[in-house]
């Protein structure tokens, strides 16, 4: 019975990405137009670059930067939001910038960054970093600002040292709201990875699909476009696994409390 | 379950005139917000001797939660002072383990029974197999060996008050101080729950001072009940229970003492009310 439900909840999921792919194959097959080779094609074309040409390495390269990228604003992000998220002070006192320097397009930056630091690795993850750890550091400062006073009277009159406070009872307390920046930070994480790579690289799936388009190979340009678009699925769907299993007494507790 | 027994080391303790456990000496407390100043205790005095189970009543909003939280340290009072063991507390003191309100809250439920009870051992920096072996202890002693290792969320209200009480016991304070603690189980759980609380008095030989506005559980409790009323909230009676221990829930709020204890308490808390009015 559950393993029919699962089997039928699959199906629910799959049959209209199934339906459009199928549509979009029928349909492309035999078409002549430069912008729009047959998927046939671009799937072949896909197929090849990884197996026998670079792509494999390429995406190694742009997954490194991006995993590199998002763990150094995730560090900073909730390191600097625990400080802020305590302070009522400091966060009146940096809350202006905060909000000026979220609203900057991230992506406008990449140039001056890699710019400034030139090729290779690093600026890129330092691209990636400076996008990702916006929606980190606000949702972490909303997460601790917002703790229950009851946590707060607890570790006072129990002697608790800042370290357990802050281990054992912010960081949880807050993880709630952490964890839906992260996501949004995975997301913003992905584009920026492949704009990153568009200036200033030799490797990476951002300079395959520039390249391939500059030499009108567009069987290869859709092909890395389509493979960024199913990496970054992915990632958010391992990243929905994560959160079930980190969050799960968040769920149950709530649930309760709602039961009363 | 029903039944407690009243331990030695209690007499003992109340043979010696010693220092009193806990005390509070013309304890005024006023709340700023702005322009506005709200004066909530004023002159207020209470004496908690070593091993005695002191109730604290009055009706709601007359700032019991705040003379609590004097008490326990967690909040310096305007004017006056409070001792622990003859000392001025100035911060949470050591020999106070708090119990508060609601559970619910205060239970973190990203850890198990065991993690939840063994925490305030951490602020000890006892290693982690004794804060275990501690908290194992403690848990069984609330009757709850078989749920170490469920979540706060696993547990119904009145076992998740137990966790919360033997978490205050693995602390191994001499003052357990209580603010309301079984204001949300039902009534059939809150009687066993005030019968386990009397039981490890005798038997830790701690002294309790706990917090309610139901006045029968003051009375079904407590050596000595302190009266709270007044705005600003002042002591207006200190009740002596000098009902016979064991206590028990229906042969102690049977006898006829128990009615007039009741009746005086209750008296004093309705007049204080209508003066006000």
């Amino acid at each position: 019975m559950k393993l029919t439900n699962r089997f039928l909840g699959i199906l629910a999921e799959a049959w209209l990405p199934v339906a459009l792919i199928v549509l979009w194959w029928l349909a492309s097959a035999g078409s002549t137009s430069l912008y729009f080779p047959p998927l046939a094609e671009i799937v072949s074309v896909g197929v090849r670059d990884i197996t026998e040409g670079p792509l494999l390495s390429y995406a190694a390269f742009s997954l490194t930067n991006l995993a590199a990228g998002l763990a150094i604003a995730i560090v900073v992000g909730v390191v600097a939001g625990v400080i802020l998220g305590s302070s009522q002070r400091l966060r009146d006192a940096v809350n202006p910038y905060l909000q000026f320097i979220r609203s900057v397009p991230q992506v406008a930056l990449v140039p001056l960054i890699i710019g400034a630091l030139g090729i290779g690795a690093l600026p890129k993850i330092w691209s990636i970093s400076f996008a990702c750890v916006w929606p980190v550091l606000l949702n972490t400062i909303d997460g601790v600002k917002g703790i229950d006073t009851a946590l707060t009277d607890f570790s006072k009159s129990y002697r608790l040292s800042k370290r357990t406070h802050v281990l054992d009872m912010v960081l949880p307390a807050a993880l709630p709201q952490i964890v839906p920046g992260v996501r949004t930070a995975l997301a913003i994480g992905v584009i920026v990875m492949v704009v990153s790579e568009i200036y200033g690289a030799d490797s990476g799936l951002g300079y395959y699909i520039l390249q391939s388009g500059r030499n009108f190979a567009v069987a290869e340009t859709w092909a890395g476009t389509i493979l960024v678009g199913l990496l970054g699925y992915l990632l958010s769907r391992l990243f929905e696994i994560f959160e079930h299993f980190a969050l799960r007494w968040h769920r149950e507790s709530s649930a309760q409390a709602r039961r009363g | 379950m029903n039944t407690v027994t009243k331990s030695l080391t209690r007499t003992a303790a109340d043979a010696t005139p010693a220092t009193p456990a806990l005390e509070a000496r013309e304890v005024e407390v006023t709340y700023r917000a702005g322009a506005f100043a709200k004066t909530v205790l004023k002159g207020l005095n209470v004496t908690v001797n070593p091993g005695e189970f002191v109730c604290i009543v009055g009706p709601s909003g007359v700032g019991k939660t705040t003379l609590l939280r004097c008490l326990s340290g967690l909040l310096r009072p305007t004017a006056g002072e409070v001792r622990v063991v003859g000392r001025t507390v100035v911060a949470p003191p050591e020999e106070i383990a708090v119990v508060f309100q609601d559970y619910s809250r205060s239970l973190l439920p990203w850890m198990n029974a065991l993690k939840n009870v063994a925490l305030p051992l951490k602020g000890r920096g006892v290693s982690k197999a004794k804060r275990e072996a501690k908290a194992r202890e403690v848990l069984a002693t609330v009757g709850l060996s078989d749920a170490a290792e469920k979540y706060p969320w696993q547990l119904s209200g009145g076992m998740q008050q137990r966790v919360a009480i033997a978490r205050a016991l693995a602390y191994d304070a001499r003052i357990l101080v209580m603010d309301e603690p079984f204001a949300s189980v039902d009534a059939q759980t809150r009687f066993e729950l005030e019968d386990l609380v009397l039981e490890l008095r005798d038997r830790l030989g701690i002294c309790v001072v706990l917090v309610t506005h139901d006045i029968d559980e003051a009375v079904y409790l407590s050596d000595r009940v302190v009266v709270l009323a007044n705005s600003p909230a002042s002591v207006i009676d200190t009740v002596e229970i000098d009902l016979p221990f064991p206590r028990d829930q229906i042969a102690t709020k049977s006898l006829h003492e128990f009615a007039e204890f009741r009746g005086r308490i209750l008296g004093e808390i309705l007049h204080s009310r209508a003066q006000e009015k």
